[in-house]
């Protein structure tokens, strides 16, 4: 006995000894040794594991392997599995002996290091390839089932030869056990001990991170695929669940979003698509809304000091298909698409209280309650936090409704006013489904300018009919007719300012306006018409010797092209005088003309009078052809109506002179005292309706100009030099 | 113009005894009077602030549209060129029936306004008419300024000094006091 326990205390020290002398003398690039060891290994087990699949393709494997698992059936395909765990088994084994001989010497520690290490390097390598840049297929799940099927295995192999683990059954019999289809458990492998469990978690919490990581670094990118890209976000949400590190993603989110996207070079059009597509992706993934107003936050602020955000946001509301680029069509799209929602969702609530009782509702509610995430911001309260209405969303970037109402309307009246038919179902729809969001009140200026169609429509129908029935036959010879006027009657008090432009028409059309406003005057009397005469689409066929060209113009391009039915030639000071519009303005329009080669223009460079001729050779100078020859309406990109902006400014320069005025009078005020006094004495159109910060930063603008300057919180005028 | 006249606190019911007496803080309107009265001088705010004539302003004081403030720049090439008056302007609560009493706030050495402000000007007392608003008096004391009315003056040394341009210059730059 004491000889025997001698010897094994020498041979133990001996082996101390051995250990701390080779592990002092190791070379330091033994640990990648080991590490590189294992990788080959694995990856030689991985490609055991997918040769089992003829086609080595990942999913179809794990599926089987899957179904050995769940359906207990061992009998399918029973030899090749059988020569593959063999196989498997005695790569396992030489491993196994590698990895005993060098626990023997004492390099347990480093040993385990080792593998762990390669398996979560194999891990990510497995993650990487199988997530890649493809945002269109759910990863998560073969990346599960992989880890069971290779990762799993190895190590329940490793462990069970080391005799680490409590099962030392025979891996094949295991099989067969009926605890396989326990909630925890592995293919092959039963009874799964504390050791193999904690690796499961280990490496599932590392897939996850992984795949985490590598989605969040390519949020943007994934989001901007949206929504082919769901199942990326998806599998983002499954493992945020797992590894909570949301505010990962807000950050990163919000940097890469500042360096792509609100920057001067992106549109305004594409960082609203994207505002949409993060508040839809994000949607998916919190239900709260607490992570998407921290990232929102960034780019509303920026949206909101851009000019264009709300023509922007109107144009994606109400151009559904029309819009000019396939992409903003596709935006467009969703957005109306969200104001069917919307109403598809009331309905459904309305639906849901009907049916269900309160009390009922109230303890289901009360079941779903869910604490807000602990980053939420506590100050916000979680009030209505579970609806995320992206309309809403938007109208908070303008500020209110209000705007974004009248920017509806002076769109819709330029839309309606560019129209040649009486067609505007759309817009009813859209009239409709907007009503149903803002309320009736705000939209009521929009109906009515709907029903001035509808009006126009009839009156015109009307007009004409009767116009036919007593002049039929008389008025063959006349250039113009009635028939080839159609007329937008308009209440002008409802619609947005319409900018006036004097035009002399030809007298055969004034002519025919005259007769159709009589006409009017005899079935509304006492309602007149007063002709807009700059407004409108004017159809016209120009008429060359060798051909003939059809063109959509303005009534100024129409007028001007007119005049040289009779004269080929005109100074443009006379052709100016002749059409009653100022010389820029005429040359501005004539280069319409000009483009589409119709109109030659020579003249010296510093003489203000230019030759207009028209070119008789059409087809010599017509580079631009035919395709070209609709879109003279959009060309000129002016507007018939006043914009909101413009009005905006007619407004900011009354309140300029008032508190320029006040500020003569009493040197120097408060914010809150010019507030408060424009508030009394502005009264008048238009009413001071702007709020105290609205006011600030107007101000702000004025010190800007240098026409103000603020002093210990007071504004007072700045004093002209002299 | 609208007919919102709730957001001026102007208005106070009809006392009993009405346009007797304008007091300094509270104006006194008959009922439907006042209004017209508001719109009226409203107006003639709004087309004075977007007219911006040089060298004239005024604005109503506090909440009160009957009682306003008005600035005057002496004009370019008379002794009050650079200088900047202060006037009070307060509307009776028939207006524009009866004239505004106008008075200026800081001293003016002037042939027409006494010690105390008071200002000599004919369209401000029997030759005042209903077709006068806002701008056409401060226009016209602008120009009293220029051309004094030396027969009937206020200020009798003004009057006579005002031949020696020189020496009312240095006067009136010795009267001179900018307000605050």
């Amino acid at each position: 006995m004491n000889t025997e326990q001698q010897e094994s205390y020498l041979i133990s020290s001996y082996q101390l000894m051995a250990s701390s002398v080779l592990l002092t003398t190791l070379p330091s690039h033994f640990t990648k040794l080991l590490q590189l060891y294992f990788k080959h290994k694995l990856e030689e087990l991985n490609t055991i594991v997918d040769g089992d699949s003829e086609d080595g393709c990942d999913s179809l494997h794990n599926e089987r392997i899957l179904k050995y698992d769940k359906l207990d059936e061992m009998n399918i395909d029973e030899s090749n599995y059988d020569s593959v765990l063999t196989k498997n088994n005695c790569l396992v084994k030489s491993i196994g002996r590698v990895v005993l001989d060098l626990r023997n010497i004492g390099f347990k520690a480093i040993t385990e290091d080792a593998y762990a290490f390669s398996i979560f390097q194999h891990l990510k390598g497995k993650v990487e390839s199988l997530a890649g840049d493809d945002y269109r297929t759910p990863v998560l799940e073969s990346i599960k089932r992989w880890i069971q099927a290779v990762p799993l295995r190895f190590l329940h192999d490793l462990l069970s030869y080391l005799g680490d683990l409590y099962s030392y059954g025979n891996i094949l019999s295991s099989f067969k056990s009926p605890l396989a289809s326990s909630p925890l458990s592995y293919p092959g492998i039963d009874a799964p001990s504390e050791g193999l469990v904690r690796w499961q978690l280990r490496l599932e919490y590392f897939a996850y991170e992984t795949l985490q990581d590598l989605r969040i670094s390519k949020l943007f990118e994934i989001i901007v695929d949206y929504p082919d890209s769901s199942p990326a976000i998806q599998d983002l949400k499954q493992c945020l669940e797992h590894t909570g590190q949301h505010s990962k993603l807000v950050d990163s989110f919000i940097s890469s979003l500042q360096h792509r996207l609100l920057t001067a070079g992106a549109s305004t059009n594409d960082i609203l698509h994207q505002y949409v597509s993060t508040i839809k992706s994000l949607r998916m993934i919190d239900q709260t809304g607490v992570f998407l107003e921290a990232v929102g936050e960034p780019i509303r602020e920026y949206l909101r000091g851009r000019k264009d955000t709300i023509k922007c946001i109107v144009t994606m509301l109400t151009d559904g298909s029309g819009g000019n680029a396939s992409a903003a069509g596709n935006i467009g799209d969703s957005l109306l698409e969200e104001l069917n929602r919307d109403t598809e969702n009331q309905e459904a609530a309305d639906n849901n209280e009907d049916i269900n009782a309160d009390d009922k509702q109230a303890w289901i509610n009360a079941q779903r309650w869910d604490p807000d995430p602990v980053e939420a911001d506590p100050l916000r309260g979680s009030r209505c936090r579970g609806k995320i209405d992206i309309l809403e969303m938007l109208v908070s970037i303008i500020g209110s409704k209000d705007q974004l109402v009248n920017e509806y309307r002076v769109m819709l009246a330029e839309k309606l006013l560019n129209k040649s038919d009486y067609d505007i179902d759309s817009e009813i729809r859209t009239l409709e489904l907007l009503k149903i969001h803002f309320g009736e009140s705000s939209m009521q200026r929009c109906e009515i300018m709907l029903n001035d169609l509808i009006g126009s429509k009839r009156i015109n129908g009307n007009i004409k009919a009767s116009k036919l029935q007593s002049l039929i036959g008389t008025e063959q010879g006349q250039a113009m007719t009635l028939n080839h006027l159609d007329a937008t009657i308009i209440s002008s008090n409802f619609w947005p300012t319409i900018q006036e432009e004097s035009l002399h028409l030809p007298s055969s059309v004034e002519q025919v306006l005259s007769d159709y406003a009589e006409k009017f005057h005899e079935i509304k009397t006492p309602r007149k018409l007063l002709w807009k005469k700059n407004l409108g689409i004017v159809k016209l066929e120009l008429q060359f010797d060798d051909r003939s060209v059809e063109f959509s113009v303005t009534p100024i391009h129409a007028t001007i092209i007119m005049q040289f039915q009779d004269k080929t030639s005109w100074t443009s000071k006379s052709l100016a005088a002749a059409v009653g519009i100022p010389v820029d303005i005429l040359s501005k329009r004539m280069s319409f003309w000009i483009s589409k080669g119709v109109i030659f223009e020579s003249g010296q460079a510093e003489s203000s009078d230019h030759v207009f001729t028209l070119v008789d050779d059409i087809t010599d100078s017509n580079r631009n052809g035919i395709a070209h020859e609709t879109d003279g309406m959009d060309e000129e990109g002016e507007r018939t109506v006043s914009s909101v902006e413009e009005e905006l400014q007619k407004e900011m320069t009354v309140y300029k002179k008032f508190i320029e005025g006040m500020l003569t009078n009493f040197g120097s005020m408060t914010l809150d005292r010019i507030h408060n006094t424009l508030k009394i004495f502005c009264v008048a159109d238009p009413t001071y309706d702007k709020s105290l910060q609205q006011l600030q930063s107007f101000l702000a603008v004025l010190i800007e100009e240098e026409k103000l300057e603020m002093r210990d919180g007071q504004y007072l005028l700045k004093k002209r030099a002299t | 113009m609208q007919d919102n006249i709730q957001s001026g606190a102007a208005v106070a019911p009809p006392p009993p005894s009405p346009g007797t007496a304008i007091k300094q803080s509270q104006p006194v309107a008959k009922g439907s009077d006042a209004q017209s009265v508001l719109k009226r001088l409203q107006s003639e705010l709004m087309a004075l602030m977007m007219r911006g004539d040089p060298g004239i302003s005024a604005f109503p004081e506090g909440d009160n549209i009957f009682s306003w403030k008005g600035t005057i720049t002496g004009s370019k090439e008379t002794v009050y060129e650079g200088m900047v008056y202060r006037l009070s302007l307060s509307f009776p609560s028939d207006y524009p029936f009866k004239p505004p009493k106008v008075k200026f706030e800081n001293p003016c050495f002037h042939p027409n306004v006494d010690l105390c402000g008071n200002i000599c000007l004919d369209i401000l007392q029997d030759k005042w008419s209903s077709a006068y608003d806002v701008r056409t008096v401060l226009l016209s004391i602008q120009s009293l300024l220029g051309e004094p009315n030396n027969d009937s003056p206020l200020n009798t040394q003004a009057a006579a000094l005002w031949d020696n341009q020189e020496e009312f210059r240095k006067m009136v730059e010795k009267f001179y006091k900018p307000s605050q």
